[in-house]
């Protein structure tokens, strides 16, 4: 049987279930624009009913949970699409830089190249020239030093990106340490039927943070996320994190450890996989051409340089200083310093300029690329502005598939105002229903109090 | 099915993007390149080095070739002189043929030719910035020095040829001993011996001389040609460098020249766009369900 006493009681939690409810929706308008947080909703039940003599009589409604609404695979895809949108973005960022030492075509290695030939050309026609004898070498010192100039900024670039290494796995560090915190706290939540709530969108923002450094992959256990690398190091286990360590092997690159094994080769995403790709798998290709380039060019030219007579009627030495291996292009020089050993002459008069034509025939030898010198400055250039186009479609594509993923989030756990609001106006008007129920019974127990009365 | 309520971060993107398109657009219309740098085209990028690596060396050609063209048109002009000078000699010698001459007079032709002599040896000297044109390839030697007599070439018989072209090259000098003293055609013996026989007032060696150094004339003539063919085939070199040129510049731009008309087509596109995603954002990002709600 019905009492006015549980009307009242039912409309009092009513009150109170009401007012829960609001406050979420508080809640969800006050962080409409906190990145990360997923929108709350109060979940309401029905009070377990009571059957009196076949009646059942309902009890009201029971704030059950305030939960919050997340879709978790979407948060792993969101993981994936961020580390391979940082990736390609960290490679365009120095590929770029890269590349914009080749963009110039009006100066640089390749015009050097040609203007040195040219030089010799122009001395043909005054072979005994002191002056053109100088603007030879000068034109073959330019070539040096862009050799030198382009080498430096490489290895500037290279010092940069080694920099980076260890600043990313810092900030690697410092993430895994406080996402395992947070991983801790959640499970516990979770164990005890509570939902993560922002304890757990701070979590999650935190690892995509994490995955915008690295390739991260995050498997549901028992005791919480566990976080690996793309080859299964593990970053984070339940309540415990794993620091990675860097450090310099012997030709100064910075190495990346986890619990004392090198992991460099296998970090493929994120920034820090942009990096070492750069680094590990790119700039070697350019300083290995440059290298050969350099060794190649100094070779072929040394060989027909030694084949004629400088002025003074002796044979050809060394025009540019011997130079092999991985410093050829930085160890790039010209030999000589005095004009009038530049062996024009093929049969030692000062006037003949018989072997200038072998030293020009030396910009249509091969090197030992097979290619002609010019052909091969300009397939690095080729190289560098392909991986840079690769990178920037990848970029796009990436920015564009984080862009999706990012809004489909949005569409589950976003925030909408409109939402709230009409919310706002659900649990007002439950509110002050349930309170008018409040005086409505009030009046009828004033009503059954003065039953009898004589005023009544 | 729930959208994405809060689309921002969509139109911020399309605003971004069509701004990016009018940056293109206006980077190729301001360098008028449609790849500005390698990552644009990579293929067009490294043609164009090359295509600019040919148009420089062609450039070179065409300088080497008019400071050539400067020198063989001094030794032309030199070797002119010579045979100006010859010409003189050879009446000299009919002069002296006549049989009517006094000694005194047939002195002073001897004094001439040995004038001329010494006229021929400086020509024969002759320089073009610092180098002798006539010395082989002993350009710092003065090719001929005159004791008594008797004039010596210090030359050599070496021949320098330039590339004019890809492939083409052009012999640039001949030894001064194949112009003047080719055996049978000696210059300075010729002329020596005319001297000698006017000297001597026979009238039938005076011929004879007089025949030798018309001879010598003849055949300096002859070698003259050598210097107008390598002017002319210079002028023709040239002519066909410059229209490589022209080649090389318009596959240049085939490459990487931007199609302006086409670019400011697409400028204007990328304007309309932005244009368009402003306008939708400002009618889209004020909407709220807050406007129609009594405000009490």
């Amino acid at each position: 049987m019905g009492s006015l006493t549980g009307s009242m009681l039912i409309a009092a939690n009513a009150l109170l279930v009401q007012q829960g409810a609001l406050d979420a929706t508080s809640n969800n308008i006050a962080n409409s624009n906190t990145p990360g947080y997923s929108r709350e909703i109060p979940i309401l039940t029905e009070a377990a009913p009571v059957v009196e003599s076949n009646v059942t009589y309902g009890q009201g409604v029971t704030l059950q949970q305030i939960a919050s609404v997340r879709d978790t695979l979407l948060q792993l895809r969101l993981y994936d699409e961020t580390q391979q949108q940082n990736n390609a973005d960290t490679q365009v960022n120095y590929l770029q830089q890269v590349e914009n030492l080749f963009s110039n075509t009006d100066q640089g290695i390749g015009t050097d190249i040609t203007a040195f030939f040219n030089s010799l050309n122009q001395l043909s026609t005054d072979p005994g020239s002191v002056s053109q004898r100088q603007s030879v070498l000068a034109a073959a010192n330019n070539l040096a030093n862009d050799f030198h100039g382009t080498v430096s900024q490489l290895t500037g670039i290279q010092q940069n990106l080694n920099q980076n290494v260890v600043q990313n796995v810092n900030q690697i560090n410092i993430l895994t340490g406080e996402i395992a915190k947070l991983n801790a706290q959640v499970a516990d939540m979770h164990s005890m039927g509570q939902d993560g709530g922002s304890v757990e969108d701070q979590r999650d923002q935190l690892i995509t943070q994490l995955s915008a450094l690295t390739d991260v992959s995050a498997i549901q256990t028992a005791q919480g996320l566990t976080l690996t690398t793309g080859n299964g190091t593990p970053l984070v286990v339940g309540n415990q994190s794993f620091a990675l360590q860097a450090s310099l092997d012997s030709t100064g690159a910075e190495q990346v450890y986890s619990q004392g094994q090198n992991i460099t080769t296998s970090i493929q995403g994120g920034q820090l996989g942009g990096l070492l790709t750069v680094r590990d798998q790119f700039l070697p290709k350019v300083f290995d051409s440059l290298n050969s380039l350099a060794s190649g060019l100094a070779a072929n030219f040394n060989a027909a340089h030694a084949q004629g007579y400088d002025l003074s009627g002796n044979p050809g030495q060394a025009f540019f200083s011997d130079t092999t291996g991985s410093s050829a292009a930085a160890d790039f020089s010209v030999a000589i310093t005095d004009p009038s050993l530049i062996a024009a002459s093929s049969d030692g008069s000062s006037g003949s300029n018989g072997n200038i034509a072998l030293l020009e025939a030396v910009q249509n030898q091969q090197l030992p690329s097979g290619q002609k010198p010019l052909d091969s400055y300009s397939g690095i250039v080729f190289s560098v502005g392909s991986a840079t186009a690769q990178a920037q479609s990848a970029s796009q594509a990436s920015a564009l598939a984080v862009q999706q993923v990012t809004n489909q989030i949005a569409s589950v756990s976003g925030v909408s105002l409109d939402e709230e609001t009409t919310n706002l106006i659900r649990y007002q008007h439950a509110f002050q229903a349930a309170a008018r129920v409040i005086t409505t019974v009030d009046e009828l127990t004033q009503t059954v109090l003065s039953m009898g009365s004589p005023t009544g | 099915m729930r959208v994405n309520p809060n689309p921002s971060v969509d139109i911020l993107a399309a605003i971004q993007q069509t701004q990016a398109q009018e940056q293109t657009a206006l980077e190729q219309l301001s360098s008028g390149k449609r790849v500005n740098s390698p990552s644009d085209d990579p293929a067009a990028a490294a043609a164009e080095i090359r295509n600019q690596g040919t148009e420089s060396r062609i450039d070179q050609y065409l300088q080497s070739a008019s400071s050539l063209q400067a020198m063989l048109q001094t030794a032309d002009s030199t070797l002119n002189s010579v045979v100006t000078t010859l010409n003189q000699a050879v009446s000299l010698g009919v002069q002296a043929g006549n049989g009517t001459l006094s000694d005194s007079n047939r002195q002073e032709i001897v004094q001439q030719v040995q004038g001329i002599i010494t006229d021929v040896v400086q020509l024969a000297n002759a320089s073009f910035q610092g180098s002798y044109l006539f010395a082989g390839t002993e350009t710092a030697q003065t090719p001929f020095t005159q004791s008594g007599t008797t004039v010596t070439y210090n030359g050599n018989t070496g021949t320098n040829s330039v590339n004019i072209a890809d492939g083409r090259s052009l012999q640039s000098n001949v030894s001064g001993s194949q112009l003047f003293q080719q055996p049978g055609s000696d210059i300075f013996g010729s002329l020596q011996q005319l001297a000698n026989a006017v000297q001597s007032g026979d009238t039938s060696a005076i011929t004879d001389a007089t025949s030798a150094v018309s001879g010598a004339l003849n055949y300096l003539s002859g070698q003259r040609v050598f210097y107008g063919n390598a002017l002319n085939q210079l002028n023709d070199d040239q002519t066909a460098l410059n229209s490589e040129t022209v080649n090389l510049k318009s596959q240049d731009n085939t490459l990487v020249g931007a199609d302006l008309s086409q670019v400011a087509t697409e400028l204007s596109q990328a304007q309309t766009a932005h244009e368009a995603a402003l306008a939708a954002a400002a009618k889209i990002l004020p909407m709220s369900l807050l406007d129609f709600l009594p405000t009490n």
